[in-house]
């Protein structure tokens, strides 16, 4: 019954976004509502299927009824079902808001809109269930595809920030592929399982060095961590409105969970001797992220270029918290990956009414904003709180586990990236919200002219800054359930 | 080590092929030309994973008769195969995708050349 569950998340919205070009064509006033409750269906059988997983222990799905390690598994524990609860609901909100942008935004390409969403989050719900290497590499390019094309269905400058995205994730994915190749050619088998108890016979094999440099450098691309970033900026600055808060949140956190499932649930990271200093490694790699990617976000001029580089800069964080190397720190980090999904997707609805009334988002065109919009500001303001970390949102939980799991396991590095971090955020958004608060800036009359946007995007932003306080509220009890049941194995 | 490479030709042709398309793609300027080092990336990659799968003296993986023991060292791996197959379709449906973008681009900027591009940008 459960595995039935697990089947159907990933066969709902592919099947609604396969039907919808003919219902488009058919009656195109039918695809939002469709959409809208493709979604939502997901999400409750997303929270159905993971509270039976918390409850009775991980549901396997032999697609096909082939069992593993022949055939292909779909695989629901206790991380994927979390984050597919938190996919589900937050692409739902960013299906909510883009609605009354479409018209404006995209010139009524409502069904192509539709379609690539849907496939786009069947794709994303694929990759957190996929048990197998080789369907998360088809997974990530099901969702890359989805991601190139609905950034360039803006046109003019979208279609270059679409194609140099293209161009680097096709290099990531490819990079992940070869790996793949290497781990099949070391160990004969795709299935994580299976890998997860042949690899460490052959941990001295440098076929499987090559591979796991190759499959973490090219999911390194894909979630945008320093320096492969290149891509990110340009591609979130430059996408339609309507669908920047759906890729901001999830695409680089679910290449994030990718990586985290290759190197914990694969690999064995956490049971690995010392010679072998993955853990380490990556470590730093989030550290110099998570520092220089908020230095960076500091020096733009343009709000939506900052939450991009402050993304950036939180991916850095997440990795940071995940390997340093105990229970709590890799609680924190999960836990900050929930929030930064929530936290990206509030920013960037904010962001995208901004523009959607105003016309620009040159922050220095954007003074004395609250007055003309305060719903907008003060969402906008609860993100920030979040980011920076002050209680009792969920952001400053997610980081108190962190430095707590990084003091415990005397990982000094970590703390200063973390706490460096911290202050570059807090300089960021004090800049913002001078400029909110501030003084009518000179000359721009579109901004003063301005109001606040259709009811549907305010609710829809709304409920996500709302469930940026809930999160903070009730993270004692996530944080216990993410190490009761998505703590990977050898952390005791 | 070069005694290695050329004991092993594929695996040579593919390191070749996999860099020469990485290099077209970082270098040139025109986006078809990007394109078509992506294309070789891809196919190199392919050609790594057939070469994984084939072994000498053996034949095409389908049983003649299901009587008797099977003796799975005379059948040549299939999985590869399987895999490359899956890996062409999506390679493919990447090009697509490229190519319209590409076609869009021409379009609206009447250029496919990057710096050109970025000139009509400003």
């Amino acid at each position: 019954m459960t595995g039935q569950a697990v089947c159907l998340m990933f066969l709902l919205p592919f099947s609604a976004a396969i039907a919808m070009p003919m219902l488009g064509a058919w009656r195109r006033s039918w695809c939002r509502p469709l959409a809208l409750s493709t979604v939502s269906l997901l999400a409750v059988v997303a929270l159905f299927a993971s509270y039976v997983v918390v409850t009775e222990g991980p549901v396997r799905y032999a697609v096909g009824g082939w069992d593993p390690p022949v055939g292909i598994v779909l695989v629901l524990d206790g991380l994927s079902g979390l984050l597919a609860v938190v996919l589900s609901l937050v692409s739902l909100a960013s299906l909510f808001f883009g609605g009354p942008m479409l018209l404006n935004d995209l010139g009524g390409k409502v069904v192509p809109y539709h379609a690539l969403v849907l496939l786009l989050i069947s794709a994303l719900v694929g990759l957190t269930l996929a048990g197998d290497m080789f369907n998360l590499f088809v997974f990530l390019e099901v969702a890359a595809l989805c991601t190139y094309a609905l950034v360039g269905l803006a046109g003019g400058r979208a279609l270059i920030a679409a194609f140099r995205y293209l161009i680097l994730g096709t290099i990531g994915a490819s990079f992940y592929l070869l790996g793949v190749g290497y781990f099949y050619a070391a160990t004969g088998t795709l299935n994580m399982e299976d890998l997860f108890n042949r690899l460490p016979d052959i941990l001295h094999s440098k076929a499987v060095h090559t591979g796991l440099i190759f499959i973490l450098l090219g999911l390194a691309i894909k979630a945008a961590m320093v320096p492969l970033h290149g891509w990110l900026p340009d591609a979130y600055s430059h996408a339609p409105n309507a669908v920047v808060p759906l890729l901001a949140s999830l695409i680089t956190k679910v290449s994030l969970y990718a990586m985290i499932r290759i190197t914990f649930w694969v690999l064995g990271a956490a049971t690995l001797p010392h010679e072998v200093p993955i853990l380490y490694l990556l470590g730093l790699g989030g550290a110099v992220g998570a520092v220089v990617g908020a230095f960076l976000a500091l020096t733009q001029q343009d709000l939506r270029r900052m939450f991009a580089y402050g993304g950036i800069s939180h991916v850095g964080l997440i990795v940071v918290g995940i390997t340093i190397g105990n229970q709590t720190g890799f609680a924190g980090g999960a836990f900050y990956l929930i929030n930064d999904a929530v936290m990206q997707a509030t920013l960037f609805c904010s962001a995208g009414i901004i523009m959607h009334r105003c016309g620009t988002s040159e922050l220095s065109q954007l003074g004395h904003l609250w007055t003309q919009m305060p719903w907008t500001s003060a969402a906008l303001i609860v993100a920030a709180l979040s980011m920076i970390g002050i209680p009792p949102t969920g952001g400053f939980f997610g980081k108190w586990y962190m430095v707590l799991g990084a003091l415990e396991a005397r990982n000094y590095v970590a703390v200063a990236a973390i706490l460096s971090s911290t202050l570059l955020t807090l300089a960021y958004f004090v800049r913002i919200i001078e400029r909110i608060f501030g003084e009518m800036s000179p000359g721009s009359s579109a901004v003063q002219l301005a109001s606040e946007g259709p009811a549907e995007m305010r609710v829809s932003m709304g409920a996500l800054a709302a469930s940026i306080i809930l999160l903070g509220l009730f993270s004692d009890r996530i944080v216990g359930l993410i190490l009761r049941s998505a703590v990977p194995p050898g952390f005791g | 080590m070069f005694e290695n490479l050329l004991s092993n030709p594929n695996f040579s042709t593919f390191i070749i092929l996999f860099l020469l398309g990485l290099t077209i793609m970082v270098t040139h300027h025109n986006l078809i030309k990007k394109l078509i080092g992506m294309y070789l990336v891809q196919t190199s990659i392919l050609f790594f994973f057939v070469t994984t799968g084939t072994k000498f003296g053996s034949t095409v993986p389908i049983l003649l008769s299901t009587g008797g023991p099977i003796d799975p060292s005379m059948y040549a791996n299939p999985l590869p195969h399987a895999l490359v197959v899956t890996a062409i379709v999506v390679g493919v449906s990447t090009l697509g995708v490229s190519l319209g973008l590409a076609i869009a681009i021409f379009r609206r900027y009447n250029s496919l050349e990057e710096d050109e591009i970025l000139k009509r940008l400003e």
